[in-house]
């Protein structure tokens, strides 16, 4: 490839839209990648500035220790300049004895929406006018539609919206039929009661069994990951999610300097590019860090909590011993690890 | 007459300390920007740089409500001793919470009403702890004979030490700091301070991981201890603005078909 037309700048970058079209015929599934599906006819005008070495590197599950603080350092150098700012991406390993739970006060819920907003604060999503993603989708549903009581009624004739599972893996009477767009002046409703939903990091996850390049995986600690270098953007996994958990990078994600979260995790909230698919981690750079996620503090009635599942005394095994409890769609068998809870 | 003074002036600090401004919320995340955690206008947070870059919280510029930490212990305290329990992992772990006082001193009420009002002469002690009409703090209560907290069946100095108003009592009728209401709440609401004790009632921010550092939500956080029925609402918990609803995918106009009513038979 001769020098003009690949266009490396001083820094040993190159615009990546510009190497992908010249380098689609070295075949590697990163390489043809998912920006060749999303083929802009505009000029090129990448603004996502890619490194050589990182468009050659391994699937990051198969890397050495030395590979991954290779890929890491690269990583930082890069995206230190493009936000003008000090980043760091972290790699830190699931710890030992950890398996990550979550579970939701579907009765303390109001809908406010916080957890969302405070989710893009946290991790990096693009925003504005052109593209927007947030990982958490509260739904608003009716009063009626949904009663404890009635949890393995099975009111709903087949193929008709998601059902819940109730405790005993039973389908339970509701649909989740609820409105996105809620607009009114104050939350909560009368009448109404909420529901929000984010990836559930099932024990056995749908979206990791269709990936055809294994680019999302189940880690130790239970969260599921993706490494977005080696996501295709065939969106097998945005197809195979039961709960609506994962989000597509259609464009070049809009992420303003001032807003970029500086503290990042390579399998986290480190800034994604067009043509990947994106869902929450439980907030992977706070949690391998003892920290709690963003959408657990943001929560203004405490109705969310996270913990460790391995350790008896967590508020989160309290939760599954004294409350009511379910889990969403349990007759497809993908043992989520987001539980809804009742006092 | 140097003492008529005294008490007109007294009168005068009274009635201003009750009047506190309504909140107006500017641009987001701005140094000196105000915004609210869970109770608008009792939880207030003003934005400061903690580090190069970082605020202290980061704010929603359409409801004004705290929506990230940039430091989760930025101007708490120790919590002090937990009320009592056994066979607690916490009790090993650091805790700190917000102190009240701050919040409650905003128009100086906490400063003067023990030298100005409640000094025992101007409002002398009360000598039974019957409902009674009150001539003052309708901002917080607006009809003292209809207290929206225990159905009639506490009054304000169940709370309140009589003697002396900068203090809550518990049972015994020793003082409890403004900045441990747990201790107050959970003299009739046991269960409930159990559960908040074991992290699954309230909030906690900070580290989830055994040992680690935890701030720790208390009740009057989230909860006004004067109103805890929010009229026919009856629910501990005051109404919010919303944040925005997500964008509509391209090309949708609108939401409209999401409130269309399937009937019963569906
Ligand atoms: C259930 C216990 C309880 C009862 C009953 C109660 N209070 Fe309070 N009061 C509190 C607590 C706790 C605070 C501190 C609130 C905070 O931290 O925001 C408080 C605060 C106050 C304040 C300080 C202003 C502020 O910021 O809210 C005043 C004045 C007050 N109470 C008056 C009254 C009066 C008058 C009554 C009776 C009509 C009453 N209270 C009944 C618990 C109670
Ligand atoms: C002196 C006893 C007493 C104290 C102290 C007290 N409460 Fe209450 N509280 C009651 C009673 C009685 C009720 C009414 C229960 C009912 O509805 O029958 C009540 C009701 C409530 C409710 C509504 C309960 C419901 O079931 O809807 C909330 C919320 C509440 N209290 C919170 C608090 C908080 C927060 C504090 C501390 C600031 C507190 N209480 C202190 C006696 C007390
Ligand atoms: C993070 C916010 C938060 C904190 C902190 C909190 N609560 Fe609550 N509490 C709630 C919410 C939300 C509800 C449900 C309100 C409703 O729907 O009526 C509730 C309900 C209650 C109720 C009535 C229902 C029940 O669960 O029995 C009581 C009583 C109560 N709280 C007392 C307390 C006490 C006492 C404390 C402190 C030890 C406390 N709360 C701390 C948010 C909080």
């Amino acid at each position: 490839m001769s020098k003009d037309d690949s266009k490396i700048d001083e820094t040993g970058s190159v615009s990546r839209r510009d190497f992908l079209r010249k380098a689609g015929t070295y075949t590697a599934a990163s390489l043809s990648g998912a920006a060749m599906l999303l083929s802009d006819p505009k000029p090129a005008q990448a603004t996502q500035n890619v490194t050589w070495a990182e468009h050659f590197q391994k699937n990051y599950r198969l890397m050495t220790e030395e590979e991954k603080q290779e890929a890491i350092d690269r990583l930082e150098k890069r995206y230190s300049e493009e936000f003008g700012k000090t980043v760091t991406v972290d790699g830190s390993p699931a710890i030992d004895g950890v398996l990550f739970g979550y579970a939701l006060n579907i009765q303390k819920c109001i809908g406010c929406r916080r957890c969302a907003k405070a989710c893009v604060q946290e991790n990096n999503q693009s925003r504005g006018p052109e593209q927007e993603i947030e990982w958490i989708r509260v739904l608003r549903l009716e009063k009626g539609e949904f009663d404890v009581n009635d949890r393995d009624n099975a009111g709903y004739p087949e193929g008709f919206g998601v059902q819940v599972g109730g405790n005993a893996y039973k389908p339970a009477g509701v649909v989740l039929e609820g409105q996105h767009y809620y607009t009114p002046e104050q939350v909560p409703e009368k009448d109404a009661f909420y529901m929000p939903m984010q990836c559930m990091q099932c024990e056995k996850p749908p979206c990791v069994k269709v990936c055809p390049v294994r680019t999302t995986y189940r880690d130790p600690d239970g969260i599921v990951v993706i490494d977005y270098n080696w996501c295709i953007g065939c969106r097998m996994c945005i197809g195979a999610c039961p709960y609506w958990a994962r989000r597509f990078n259609w464009g070049e994600p809009n992420l303003p300097n001032e807003q970029m979260n500086p503290v990042t995790h390579y399998l986290g909230n480190r800034p994604r590019m067009k043509g990947v698919a994106e869902k929450c981690t439980f907030c992977i750079q706070r949690t391998r860090k003892g920290r709690w996620t963003a959408c657990v503090e943001v929560c203004p009635v405490g109705a969310r909590k996270l913990g460790n599942l391995l350790d008896p005394e967590s508020d989160i095994r309290k939760v599954l011993q004294t409350k009511k409890v379910f889990r969403l769609r349990t007759d497809l068998n993908t043992y989520p690890k987001f539980f809804y809870f009742m006092d | 007459m140097f003492k008529n003074r005294i008490v007109g002036s007294t009168a005068a600090i009274c009635m201003l300390a009750v009047f506190s401004t309504p909140t107006v919320y500017g641009e987001a995340n701005q140094v000196g920007n105000e915004c609210f955690e869970s109770r608008d206008g009792k939880t207030q947070v003003t934005q400061k740089e903690v580090a190069p870059g970082t605020l202290n919280v980061r704010c929603s510029p359409t409801t004004g409500g705290v929506l990230w930490w940039g430091d989760p212990f930025d101007g708490t305290i120790p919590m002090g001793d937990m009320p009592a329990s056994v066979d607690a992992d916490y009790l090993h772990e650091e805790a700190v919470v917000k102190p009240r006082e701050p919040e409650i001193d905003r128009n100086k009420l906490l400063t003067v009403c023990t030298v100005a009002c409640h000094n025992g002469e101007y409002v002398p002690v009360p000598q039974s702890k019957e409902p009674r009409p009150l001539a003052m703090h309708q901002d917080i209560v607006p009809d003292s004979m209809k207290l929206a907290h225990g159905k009639g069946a506490i009054w304000c100095l169940d709370c309140h030490s009589k003697t002396n108003r900068t203090k809550l009592i518990d049972h015994f009728d020793n003082e409890i700091s403004f900045n441990q209401p747990q201790k107050l709440c959970g003299k009739c609401h046991g269960q409930v301070l159990r559960r908040w004790r074991e992290g699954i009632h309230g909030k906690r921010i900070g580290m989830w991981d055994k040992g680690g550092k935890k701030r720790w939500w208390v009740c009057t956080e989230c909860h006004n201890p004067h109103d805890v029925e929010q009229g026919n609402r009856q629910s501990g918990f005051a109404q919010l603005y919303p944040e925005p609803a997500p964008m509509l995918p391209k090309g949708m106009p609108n939401a409209d078909h999401e409130r269309v009513k399937h009937g019963p038979g569906h």
